[in-house]
């Protein structure tokens, strides 16, 4: 090889190198945020004493940071990247993360129809026969294709997972436009499940419809983190920062001002 | 392979859907008094022009008139949005998501252009953008306050 040809292909292996290096830095920094928002939201929820309101998108996002901050984390440090492990314990924390996932939109549900005793009876039982549906398909796939995990049946599986998800949160939002639910923090909560579910649906898809092509797959580790920002970030916003309706409590209320409005009431 | 195209299209579909209605929850913000006016009237823009004339009289839109205000009032409110009594003189979250919203709704107000389909919807929704954006500046500015005027009282009485 010529001196000038050694040049160039020096160049081209420096830049592919400088390439996945800075695309490692964004994921780092994109998986950075999302801990850092799961803590800070969790935080907050706690600091402002509504843990009681809000239980089972604080125990989704409890599981959300055990498993992906620290679980994979480990995982990740102790065996490595390409090691067989963290696949395993990728893909089967994913399924967990999704059915965890459907649980909250099954507890949405519970939230939307709070007045509608007639509805939610009705409603229960259509979850209960989904959700036992879904587990068992779930468990049952799973355990016959463990030993083949990466032969293109997860990005199938997690695909349906995913889809089902987005139908059933779909259904809710419908369902909360057909009883003219007033609860905005709900909606907004609803919007931001639908984006975590939509992205990677429509990225398994992708994959299944491009197969060998290797930028299908390479964009799951941005679109699955970007969009579980989206639905941080909007759970943020519903949660923590949205202004709520100033609501008077009596000891708020100068009592000479309260004594006032009673008389002229009188 | 039809199910993985049906699930293709579906998600992407959705996933738009809720980013826009998430966007629309944030504009269904109220304030407690039309902020936006003393802005609008202090910086001569024209979106509330462009909305009325679609509203009552239902006027024809004239494409590229219309592009071209709200470009500007679009302009002139995002640069007071980062600088009008902004301390930290950066956009808040919500005002990036509602940027990038705006940018959105405008690409596809020139497809349906193109398209030649109503172009009102699009119309609408850019000027609720901006009537949010205004609002928001209004507010920020009404509680600086200079001797006895607050800016806005100031900004009315030009």
């Amino acid at each position: 090889m010529s001196d000038p040809e050694k040049a160039g292909a020096w160049c081209v292996r420096t830049g592919l190198l400088t390439l996945r290096y800075l695309s490692l830095a964004v994921q780092y920094g994109i998986y950075v945020g999302i801990y850092l928002l799961e803590a800070g939201l969790l935080v907050a929820l706690v600091v402002r004493r509504r843990l009681g309101g809000t239980l089972p998108v604080c125990l989704y996002l409890g599981l959300l940071l055990a498993v992906d901050g620290v679980g994979r984390s480990y995982v990740l440090y102790r065996y490595g990247y390409s090691s067989n492990e963290y696949g395993y314990f990728y893909w089967l924390t994913d399924v967990l993360l999704a059915l965890g996932a459907f649980l909250l939109v099954c507890a949405f549900f519970r939230r939307a129809c709070a007045h509608e005793a007639k509805m939610w009876r009705f409603v229960r039982l259509l979850l209960a026969f989904v959700l036992i549906l879904t587990l068992g398909i779930s468990l049952f796939a799973l355990s016959r294709n463990y030993h083949q995990l990466f032969t293109g049946f997860i990005v199938d599986f997690q695909q349906n997972l995913y889809f089902t998800c987005l139908v059933l949160n779909t259904l809710l939002y419908i369902l909360m436009q057909q009883i003219q639910s007033t609860d905005d923090e709900l909606n907004l909560l609803v919007c931001g499940m639908g984006i975590q579910f939509a992205g990677p649906a429509a990225n398994f898809a992708l994959v299944h419809l491009t197969p060998g092509q290797d930028y299908a797959s390479a964009l799951y580790p941005y679109l699955g983190a970007l969009c579980t920002m989206g639905m941080l970030l909007t759970w943020f916003y519903a949660l923590v920062r949205a202004p709520q309706p100033s609501a008077i409590r009596a000891g708020e209320v100068p009592a000479r001002e309260l004594a006032a409005v009673v008389s002229r009431e009188a | 392979m039809f199910v993985a195209s049906l699930v293709l299209v579906v998600s992407t579909g959705l996933l738009f859907f809720y980013f826009q209605v998430a966007c629309q929850r944030i504009l269904r913000r109220k304030f407690d008094q039309e902020y936006f006016l003393a802005i609008v009237n202090a910086n001569r823009l024209e979106f509330p022009v462009v909305r009325k004339a679609l509203e009552e009289y239902e006027a024809p839109v004239e494409y590229a008139r219309v592009c071209m205000t709200l470009k500007c009032d679009y302009l002139a409110l995002t640069y007071l949005l980062k600088n009008a009594a902004n301390v930290n003189q950066r956009y808040s979250g919500e005002e990036r998501l509602l940027i990038l919203y705006f940018k959105a709704v405008f690409f596809s107000l020139v497809a349906r252009h193109w398209l030649r389909l109503h172009e009102q919807p699009p119309i609408f929704k850019l000027t609720a953008i901006l009537q949010y954006f205004a609002n928001v500046i209004g507010q920020r500015v009404s509680m600086v306050r200079f001797g006895n005027l607050t800016a806005s009282d100031y900004l009315l009485s030009l």
